[in-house]
């Protein structure tokens, strides 16, 4: 049997005790080069799916084959767990020598000296639009090359519109006209095929439509361009879809992940940017998807621009500047790494690039997309404020809450505006 | 849980009162060397990052620039921050609920364990099998497709007239889902269960059956009290344990603590806020309020415990 003293004395502590750990790692100022017999490794990881890994070990053996004194070693993760081991790496000093990386968070890393300013080492921009650099750019310096451009979109199955007698949309619509396309999907869907996700869920598209209403999303000194107000419209835009046929309701959409309803073949519609093309086909196994221009209530302004899709950084810490600075030049400017990714990684920036890729199929619409907006495109927007992406998965998180019938409307511009001046004030 | 096995060596091997103070001395000094390797570990891997975290939580801290000290800020915005008393209330929930239902179940199966008979060996090594692959990813995500939509779940219950639907993408249901997971990994205490039901003498369940006992009555009156040391060192750990609860809820709900917030445990929203939105000041606070709050909780059990529990020598 236990006894009390001997069991007392032994108080179980229980501790929720995260190890908090920071600790500095030394930067050496002249880059170590190799050679091919003594090859130098640097690190390089990426966010993305299986369909991306396989083209980019393609793209890293390349690379190898014509850098023999180079080796790089591949590493990556799915986009949401892909931050959070970025801050744990740059906690410890630890971020690998390139990364792909993302607009949202070019900040948060570029302000705070973790990324290396690549005007700084050799890398050839000339083949690049020169609106499209600064989106990399803060402060004057460079931290970020973009490797390709997309835009907004929204994305319809042909098929699946012909099977419910609906006809194709031509792209130039009101959100009026788009909600009424999306409740006659729903309608005629019958529960098992739905109009779209509820698009006012996602930042960049409610950017899009403050750009068509001629509003700024964040002033020059980081603060927020829009009111309260703003943000009520647009969530106030699908008010009368929610819950209905027109949406794809959330608890369902939730059980797909990591999948999105689209690639499930659960809607017929999904407003996003156009480089999902290759993931969507994979997924869904359609046949065929088109784009069309979002809707506007403006039609001489879309609001469109091109963004960045991802960029290739370094972290400053690296000690293979050359090296890493080689393998950001070919893998944004060699035409076999355009043939290998295709439009996967969005349509080529450097012109270098898109010249030497052949795109067909599917890959074609997608260039031909940005083409045919070419004249509604605007300046590509800034860097986002530090903490961006914090505030890009509250607006999704806030939306879905809606969806459940959780928050209206007024309550979730509340949380939204909450979240948003308390982390501007932590940053300030 | 770590502790477990510390707790159950040392009150096994009781040792004898010690006799002379000088023998006592060298037996320190040795017990302190073999403890060395531990005690450093122990130092530098937990009481120190410990500490670091203590003084974080009273900073704005972001992991890329220097602390900033705010004081107590961090605390006061805490019980500002509606997502935060979500993720309590959702703890608490978990809690109150999972952690009585698994000793439930735990001290149920330890008991249909207990008696002899052919094959016991296989029963408890089945029994105990989802333990043991309890914690991990797999099951969490096999628990997903279980109660998705048209999952076996969703279709069992259909089959009976009942239509939920799935689990999963249902604010409502989500708890139910995490707390039949919890329950459903009763091993741990199950096996601490039977090693304690196994000390209970025989002679005292014979010689209340010759009083006319019945099985309730037998439960009651010698299981119950002859347990409670174990009942209670069991109901500590688990609800320790269960304020801990991470992994499973992050990957269900894709690290997100959804749907509708509905499984945003404490931890979830701690490692969110830390690891996601760079707030580790923040996080830090929240770490040590779970430590104060569980450390009162333990307190509180002590406390109560004088009543209920009954130990070996104790005057009745």
């Amino acid at each position: 049997m236990i006894d009390r003293r001997k069991f007392l004395t032994t108080v179980a502590l229980g501790t929720a005790s995260a190890a908090f750990l920071s600790a500095c790692g030394q930067s050496s100022s002249s880059g170590q080069t190799g050679s091919a017999d003594n090859p130098v490794t640097i690190t390089y990881t990426w966010w993305g799916n299986d369909d991306r890994a396989e083209r980019t070990r393609k793209a890293i053996a390349l690379f190898e084959s014509k850098n023999p004194d180079i080796k790089v070693n591949g590493n990556f993760s799915d986009f949401a767990g892909y931050w959070q081991k970025r801050a744990t790496e740059a906690a410890g000093g630890g971020l690998p020598d390139v990364m792909q990386w993302d607009l949202s968070y070019l900040r948060d890393y570029g302000q705070r000296n973790q990324l290396l300013d690549l005007g700084t080492v050799k890398i050839n921009t000339d083949a690049f639009e020169k609106s499209l650099l600064p989106s990399g750019q803060i402060r004057g310096k460079t931290y970020g090359i973009p490797t390709s451009t997309n835009a907004f979109a929204v994305y319809y199955d042909p098929a699946k519109l012909a099977s419910l007698g609906i006809a194709e949309p031509d792209g130039s619509w009101n959100y009026k006209e788009f909600n009424a396309f999306l409740a006659e999907v729903g309608a005629k869907g019958n529960g098992t095929l739905f109009g779209g996700t509820d698009y006012t869920g996602i930042w960049w598209n409610f950017n899009i439509w403050l750009r068509q209403n001629n509003i700024q999303a964040f002033t020059e000194d980081g603060k927020l361009g829009f009111s309260k107000d703003d943000l009520k419209k647009w969530w106030n835009l699908t008010a009368d879809l929610r819950g209905t046929g027109a949406i794809v309701g959330e608890d369902k959409a939730t059980q797909l992940l990591p999948k999105s309803p689209f690639g499930s073949n659960v809607t017929a519609t999904e407003v996003t940017w156009d480089n999902f093309m290759a993931g969507y086909l994979a997924d869904s196994g359609a046949k065929e998807l088109k784009l069309v221009p979002v809707p506007s209530d403006d039609p001489d302004n879309l609001g469109l621009f091109l963004k960045p899709s991802m960029l290739m950084v370094a972290s400053a810490k690296t000690k293979y500047k050359d090296a890493a600075a080689r393998f950001i030049d070919f893998m944004v400017n060699d035409p076999e790494v355009g043939q290998i990714f295709k439009t996967s990684r969005g349509v080529p920036a450097s012109k270098t690039q898109r010249d030497g890729t052949t795109f067909e199929g599917t890959d074609k619409l997608v260039v031909d997309y940005e083409k045919s907006i070419e004249k509604y495109l605007k300046d590509a927007p800034e860097p986002p404020i530090v903490g961006f992406g914090t505030l890009e998965s509250t607006f999704k998180r806030v939306t879905q809450d809606l969806n459940y019938g959780k928050l209206t409307v007024d309550g979730a511009a509340d949380a939204w505006f909450k979240e948003a001046e308390d982390l501007i004030k932590q940053n300030a | 849980m770590t502790q477990s096995p510390t707790l159950s060596r040392r009150s096994a091997s009781a040792p004898t009162p010690p006799r002379k103070s000088r023998r006592r001395g060298a037996d320190a000094r040795a017990g302190y060397t073999f403890l060395l390797p531990w005690l450093l570990g122990f130092i530098a891997l937990t009481v120190g990052p410990m500490i670091s975290s203590l003084y974080l939580s009273f900073t704005n801290y972001n992991l890329f620039d220097a602390p900033k000290w705010i004081g107590f800020d961090n605390y006061v915005t805490l019980f500002q921050d509606e997502r935060f008393l979500q993720s309590v209330g959702v703890t608490m929930n978990y809690v109150i609920f999972g952690t009585p239902l698994k000793l439930a179940a735990a001290l149920a199966i330890a008991m249909l364990l207990n008696s002899k008979r052919k094959g016991q060996g296989f029963y408890r090594s089945a029994f105990y099998a989802p333990s043991l692959i309890g914690a991990s990813v797999s099951i969490a995500i096999v628990w997903k497709a279980m109660f998705g939509d048209s999952g076996p779940v969703d279709q069992g219950l259909s089959f009976f007239g009942i239509n939920l639907g799935g689990w999963v993408g249902n604010p409502n249901m989500t708890m139910g889902m995490m707390i039949l997971l919890t329950v459903w990994q009763f091993g741990a205490p199950m096996v601490i269960f039977l090693a304690g039901l196994k000390q209970i003498p025989a002679d005292l369940y014979e010689a209340a059956s010759m009083d006319g006992a019945g099985p309730v009555r037998k439960f009651l009156n010698i299981t119950w009290p002859m347990l409670s040391p174990v009942i209670f060192f069991n109901l500590l750990m688990e609800t320790i344990h269960a304020f801990q609860i991470f992994a499973s809820a992050y990957i269900i709900s894709n690290g997100e603590g959804g749907p509708a917030g509905s499984t945003l445990f404490y931890t979830l929203y701690l490692y969110l806020r830390g690891f996601s939105d760079f707030r580790m000041g923040y996080a830090s606070a929240m770490a040590w309020l779970l430590v104060i709050v569980v450390g009162i909780i333990t307190l509180i059990f002590f406390k109560t415990s004088k009543s209920w529990v009954h130990y070996s020598g104790d005057a009745k």
